[in-house]
């Protein structure tokens, strides 16, 4: 196990946030219940070579249409379609990773990340493969979270 | 003419983030999703510059910037790099490729304004360039929508260490007739106004094209959790929340109106370049620092010193993220030939001596002493 994995994730999650959505977050225990009648977005972006894993940021789609507004600087009706929505999670994922790689390859555990992906729909949920270590963190900006998982091959 | 930039990255959210940043500027913002795309538009366009993410599908930006370079008539273009990875590994590999500089995401609009003005002179549409931008101590007027006056004595109070105008509206009518009158920097109005006259006085400032672009703040207390999502949600500037915290309060005004802060971190004396770490250090803190060394290791070269102190004698004690933001700003000076040392208290000092990575650390208790070591 990474004994300060989910403290570099917190890290990760408080410099995007504050950086990019202006945000200030609080964290809670990742085990909260996303709930499944809604439409959920997840994005993910990997990590090969000397580290290995995947990291998931999962979010409700209402609160992804607010980080869309808040990225962009939009109204919620300028939002054009999911695509923009899609393309907001997939690139709020791609600077956690970065900021995750960043502080890995400095101790040594160099790795690549891939270009982000995004799945979205309702009632699914993302669970590590058997022997894969999982860490979480729920974000929480106000009334709204988001949740951040990390799936890593152990060595 | 107007200026040419090319942003070339796969994520639409960074290209619109680009092209906004640079709205209010007489740029013309031309857009690529690939290395592929991105040399087509380079060879047809000829841009002043190029803004180019690494990691890309097609044809990624480490692809791009190498047939760039080997093009004679792109090879001069400026080049600067965005990338997701901090990493000393990842940021001296990019070093290498001969970019003219480069930007970790995340990070602010203001920060690729300010990277690009160093390539090329940006002129507002209004006819100002964006490198005379104001410092923190240069005086600005700005409105307080708010019922409360007790707010009113909270923010002059607060902000009593600068130079900037405090002027308080109760009501939602008045502050607008003001603002139409005398156009401030900056506005904050609360969200708590009766009937929802904070939200109306939003909507009328953003109608209007004098104030259409202005940061307007929202002002809330914490626990009114749905006036905060409304704000969000109508696109005020950001928030501010009461109990106001007004250390936090003068980095938003200083990151939104792109305030040169820098004169605060890093001054030349006594023949070094002193990085000052303030008591009220944080993350955010930090991301300013780290966003003007650069700039400010580069002028204390180009003005002959040699020698580069960090100065914590603000700090009662370190942990290791500071540790590690100082051995980034070592790393940097070492790159360019600066002598680093440390001053701090007795207790820093001593607790400096507890990390393996400051064990080589030049340490003493003041300049004079550390100028003496070093």
């Amino acid at each position: 196990m990474i004994k300060d994995m989910e403290d570099m994730i917190k890290s990760a999650a408080n410099e995007v946030f504050a950086t990019m959505l202006n945000m200030s977050v609080t964290f809670e225990h990742p085990d909260i219940q996303m709930q499944d009648s809604q439409t959920h977005v997840a994005g993910a972006v990997g990590f090969t070579g000397k580290f290995n894993g995947v990291i998931y940021l999962y979010s409700n789609l209402e609160f992804a249409r607010k980080m869309t507004c808040c990225l962009l600087g939009l109204t919620d009706d300028q939002i054009e379609g999911n695509e923009m929505i899609n393309d907001v999670v997939g690139e709020l994922t791609n600077m956690h990773a970065g900021h995750l790689k960043s502080r890995l390859s400095d101790r040594g555990q160099s790795c690549v990340i891939t270009i982000p992906a995004v799945v979205s729909g309702r009632d699914f949920r993302i669970e590590p493969v058997s022997g894969a270590e999982r860490y979480a963190v729920c974000v929480r900006a106000n009334k709204n979270c988001v949740l951040l998982e990390m799936l890593v091959k152990p060595e | 003419m107007s200026i040419k930039i090319l942003t070339v990255d796969d994520s639409r959210t960074i290209r619109l983030i680009v092209g906004r940043a640079f709205k209010t500027y007489d740029c013309e913002v031309m857009e690529a999703a690939n290395g592929v795309e991105g040399l087509a538009v380079a060879s047809r366009e000829k841009p002043d510059v190029i803004i180019l993410d690494v990691t890309m599908p097609v044809m990624d930006g480490t692809e791009m910037l190498s047939r760039l370079k080997s093009t004679a008539d792109l090879k001069s273009i400026p080049v600067i790099m965005l990338t997701a990875e901090a990493g000393r590994e990842n940021v001296l590999r990019i070093a290498r490729m001969g970019v003219r500089d480069y930007l970790v995401k995340p990070f602010k609009e203001d920060q690729i304004v300010e990277r690009v003005s160093r390539i090329v002179e940006l002129k507002n549409r209004g006819g100002t360039t964006a490198k005379s931008k104001k410092r923190f101590d240069d005086p600005l007027k700005i409105v307080l929508a708010d019922d409360k006056t007790a707010i009113w004595d909270q923010f002059k109070a607060g902000l009593s260490d600068t130079p900037w105008q405090i002027d308080g509206f109760a009501q939602a009518q008045s502050a607008l007739e003001n603002i139409g009158s005398h156009v401030p920097d900056l506005i904050f109005v609360s969200t708590s106004l009766p009937d929802g006259a904070g939200f109306w006085l939003f909507q009328k400032l953003r109608s209007s094209v004098k104030t259409e672009k202005l940061p307007i703040f929202a002002l809330s207390v914490k626990t009114a959790v749905d006036d905060q999502a409304r704000a969000q949600q109508v696109g005020f500037t950001g928030i501010v929340t009461k109990p106001i915290d007004f250390a936090d309060l003068k980095m938003k005004i200083t990151r939104v109106l792109g305030l040169d802060a820098s004169y605060k971190y890093y001054e030349q004396k006594s023949g070094a370049l002193v990085v000052n770490y303030p008591s009220n250090y944080t993350q955010s803190i930090a991301n300013d620092m780290a966003a003007h060394l650069q700039e400010k290791v580069t002028e204390a070269v180009d003005a002959g010193l040699d020698k580069l102190v960090v100065d914590l004698t603000q700090l009662k004690s370190v942990d290791m993220p500071l540790i590690e933001q100082v051995l980034n700003v070592m790393k940097y000076a070492g790159e360019l030939s600066l002598k680093s040392g440390v001053i701090g208290s007795d207790e820093v000092r001593q607790a400096c001596t507890n990390f393996e990575e400051t064990k080589e650390w030049l340490l003493a208790g003041s300049l004079d002493d550390i100028m003496k070591l070093m």
